[in-house]
């Protein structure tokens, strides 16, 4: 299962696969990322330095952007989104046309990143359940930039995820590293891990 | 899905002859009915399954204030003696729906809310569901296409936001439109016995269709399906619905009480969250629209500031000009809540309005000196903050 | 997973490909945990279960009674078998309020622990290389779980998940035609659960067992008892006598 198809839940990335609307997870090629060494990542010149072992999913979310876990995605994600240009996308969409997704623009300020990821996720996650919960500057890759803290649910699951990301809007690109997992455990256990890495963030 | 599903639809035979003597009087009801066949029992079952799941769902809004209200106009619409079999569940969906399992659980979607205007129309919504629930006779005899259906809407119950294999809707489609206006004129009883004015649920599919529209040209897609055949022919068409409505309402349709006050005070604590939700649908031309409606040429300042986060969260330039005045307009028109000041600032800022967008941020720090992203604000004022 | 699983079903119907997951594991344990000794106290969330009809399209038609039957089979089937194993199994009572939205909660975690488990680790081609090493089966729902009201007193939490299409005739029929003519698989019947037990003092999986294919007509005692024994295949603890078919069960940790 990638992120993509978690997105919306098993349900709907079973039911994907079963339709031959996505490729199934065949030799998605997970691959292990080792800690102690730069990595450039999310098809960018973004790179990180983890503290420890992470995996790195074989699927993408979007064209710029690349997930790692500890324990598969619905436990534990972190996603990087390696400067979306603007008029796209944080992540692909699935229907241009009944669920378009809100797109960059090079006139964000970075107090509307936190609003670009819940609008995204609203509408690619089909819940309404979403809430930023707080913001505060916070250099990104020596850049000014800003945190923030959300959470949300997804449909179909009931299972209440906390979430943290770092951006900035570099040359009218976004970069963003975002990092969720299930509140009850699961965030608390991992975050740190995340924030190492986004500390570690270089450009 | 026995709901108000919008969906592209055929007027088609389920109209049939002579709306005109359908109105007649309220069956007799039976209460305590229990399921009979095993295809029955195993549909009771996995809504049983589905209640319990969504008793717990943190989808569902518990407000007691809220849900005594709407148990109270499902009661008066549907009578006493049939209200008490129901469990009615607000669940937080931004879209226009409702739908009743077989078991008694009725499920109402808040984007339903938003867009009812008077309690007659959300008494028309509840009996409609309630007709379902009523004629379950139906069920008894469901052939497996209903079967499908049935699965559809339960899985639907618990996602209540899904999009589903296309095929499996279309045979579900086929089978459960006459059922639909069925509902829709024993919906149409309950207003008249209840004293609500019958042509409340002709209103209702006249603006779906127009917010549909709206929605369709916002995506510069074609407007085309509600006037014509469609595949999806589960659900009579709006057009088809709000015209054999307001022809079986007759002339007396105008009559009877709207309770449009008590509806909006019922309401209006929660305003600002399903205004909140809807505009965060990205769906420009609909929100447009539905604010337009919920004006109707009184714009009050919490539909002005929605506004203007429409406008400022899609984020073309001009678009931010247009937000600026909305909140500007909010403001003036007696808009208390703080972040008018901040959506100002930022539509400022971002259309290279630096002073003024300071200054608005600085009076919305000043009015909300808790706020949760005070620190980012104040960077932006250029108040400190990490660079 | 329940939900989950009704929808495979659907897809596969529609599409008329079985997806057989190719070598796909069934069982892990941690390592080197061993129940503890003397008589442990198990207890049972409710489990979630589903019994019903395939039709020909491969539509899923619940059955009430059939599920009914099945819960009252499967719960006196595994409290006999873990009686066997000299195991004491209480039956989850399910606390009201506050306290059954953390339960819902919990029961949650589970079902998206179980399956990352099975995506994860039991699925050869999507393995996270950390799952790989030796001696990896390492998963929890944290250790938070002690302070979930109703389980204090017991020792571990067993989850149960089961759902069993039965195919109808014309359904068979057509997967012998789809077979010989077309040369497509069509499922007929699905027949999948999975059991997990968590340590309640760590939160920590101590073992899971999924199978997508299983035996035992969970309509009737005898098949209940069956599909028990398959559900807890690989079950960890005090010595039994080895089930017949651990030869074949691979094991995640190896």
């Amino acid at each position: 299962m990638n992120k993509f198809g978690n997105k919306f839940g098993n349900k709907f990335g079973i039911v994907a696969i079963g339709l031959g609307l996505i490729a199934a997870p065949v030799a998605a090629g997970n691959r292990l990322i080792v800690p102690g060494q730069p990595v450039a990542v999310a098809k960018s010149m973004l790179t990180v330095t983890p503290a420890v072992e992470w995996n790195k999913l074989g699927a993408r979310p979007g064209r710029n952007s690349e997930t790692w876990t500890f324990d598969g995605d619905a436990l534990n994600d972190l996603t990087f989104y390696g400067g979306i240009e603007p008029e796209r996308t944080l992540f692909r969409e699935v229907s241009k046309r009944n669920k378009p997704l809100p797109r960059v623009k090079a006139t964000m300020l970075v107090t509307d990143i936190p609003t670009l990821v819940e609008n995204s996720y609203r509408i690619a996650l089909d819940t309404p359940l979403f809430t930023v919960e707080g913001m505060e500057p916070m250099a990104f890759a020596g850049k000014p930039g800003i945190r923030f803290t959300y959470s949300f649910t997804r449909p179909n699951e009931d299972l209440p995820r906390k979430g943290e990301g770092r951006g900035a809007m570099i040359d009218g690109k976004l970069y963003l590293i975002t990092f969720e997992a299930p509140r009850l455990h699961y965030f608390d256990a991992g975050v740190a891990s995340f924030r190492q890495v986004a500390d570690s963030a270089k450009l | 899905m026995a709901g108000w599903m919008i969906a592209a639809a055929l007027a088609g035979a389920a109209l049939g002859a002579g709306a005109s003597d359908r109105l007649a009087p309220l069956p007799p009801y039976g209460t305590a009915y229990t399921p009979t066949t095993v295809d029955e029992r195993g549909l009771w079952q996995q809504a049983d399954e589905a209640e319990r799941d969504l008793r717990d769902s943190p989808a569902v809004i518990r407000d007691a204030a809220l849900n005594a209200y709407i148990g109270k106009v499902l009661c008066r619409s549907v009578g006493e003696g049939r209200c008490r079999g129901v469990r009615v569940y607000v669940v937080r969906a931004p879209y226009f729906n409702a739908f009743m399992a077989p078991n008694g659980m009725m499920i109402v979607w808040t984007g339903a809310l938003l867009r009812l205007r008077d309690e007659a129309e959300l008494a028309s919504v509840l009996g409609h569901e309630f007709g379902h629930f009523e004629m379950r006779h139906e069920l008894k005899t469901f052939r497996r296409g209903r079967t499908i259906g049935d699965i559809i809407a339960w899985t639907g119950v618990i996602s209540p936001y899904s999009t589903l294999p296309v095929s499996l809707i279309q045979l579900h489609f086929s089978y459960s439109r006459a059922q639909e206006t069925e509902a829709d004129l024993m919906g149409l009883r309950y207003l008249t016995a209840a004293g609500y004015r019958p042509l409340a649920a002709s209103r209702i599919w006249e603006r779906l269709m127009a917010e549909e529209d709206a929605t369709a040209l916002g995506r510069k897609r074609r407007v085309t399906h509600h006037y014509s055949a469609g595949f999806f022919a589960d659900h009579p068409t709006e057009l088809a619905r709000a015209t054999y409505l307001r022809e079986t309402a007759g002339t007396d349709g105008e009559r009877g009480d709207e309770a449009r006050e008590a509806f909006l005070t019922a309401m209006r604590p929660w305003r600002a969250t399903f205004l909140a939700d809807q505009i965060k649908r990205n769906d420009f031309g609909g929100s447009e629209y539905l604010l337009g409606e919920l004006a109707t040429g009184h714009w009050t300042s919490d539909l002005l500031l929605t506004r203007g986060e429409l406008y400022r969260e899609r984020g073309n330039p001009r678009d931010l000009v247009s937000a600026a005045q909305f909140y500007q307009q909010a403001i003036d028109a007696g808009c208390t809540d703080p972040i008018a000041w901040r959506g100002l600032g930022l539509s400022l800022l971002r259309g290279q309005q630096a002073a003024a967008g300071r200054a608005a941020l600085k009076t919305y720090l000043e009015k909300a000196p808790a706020a949760s992203d005070r620190a980012a604000m104040a960077m932006l004022i250029g108040e400190g903050g990490v660079q | 997973m329940r939900r989950g699983w009704g929808a495979l079903a659907f897809a596969a119907a529609l599409t008329m490909t079985a997806t057989p997951l190719t070598a796909q594991e069934k069982t892990g344990n941690k390592p080197g945990f061993t129940l503890a000794p003397g008589t442990v106290t198990i207890v049972l969330m409710r489990p979630e279960i589903a019994v019903g009809a395939q039709s020909t399209g491969g539509a899923y038609e619940p059955n009430a009674d059939w599920t009914d039957q099945a819960r009252e089979n499967l719960g006196k089937a595994l409290a006999e078998a873990q009686g066997q194993l000299g195991n004491r199994v209480v039956t989850y009572v399910e606390p009201v309020g506050q306290g059954a939205a953390v339960a819902h909660e919990y029961r949650a975690l589970f079902t998206a622990l179980a399956d990352s488990v099975q995506t994860y680790q039991f699925f050869p081609g999507n393995r996270l290389p950390t799952k790989k090493r030796d001696d990896s089966f390492l998963w929890s729902i944290g250790s938070e779980v002690a302070s979930l009201p109703g389980v204090q007193g017991a020792d571990y939490a067993l989850f149960v998940t089961t759902e069993d299409h039965y195919g109808s005739t014309g359904r068979k029929l057509l997967q012998v035609f789809a077979a010989a003519a077309v040369g497509v698989g069509v499922s007929a019947g699905v027949h999948k659960g999975y059991a997990g037990l968590i340590d309640l003092k760590t939160g920590d999986l101590v073992w899971l067992n999924a199978d997508l294919a299983m035996g035992g007509d969970v309509r009737t005692p005898e098949g209940a008892a069956k599909r028990v024994a398959q559900l807890l295949e690989g079950f960890p603890g005090k010595p039994v006598e080895a089930p017949v078919t651990s030869a074949a069960t691979k094991t995640a940790a190896r």
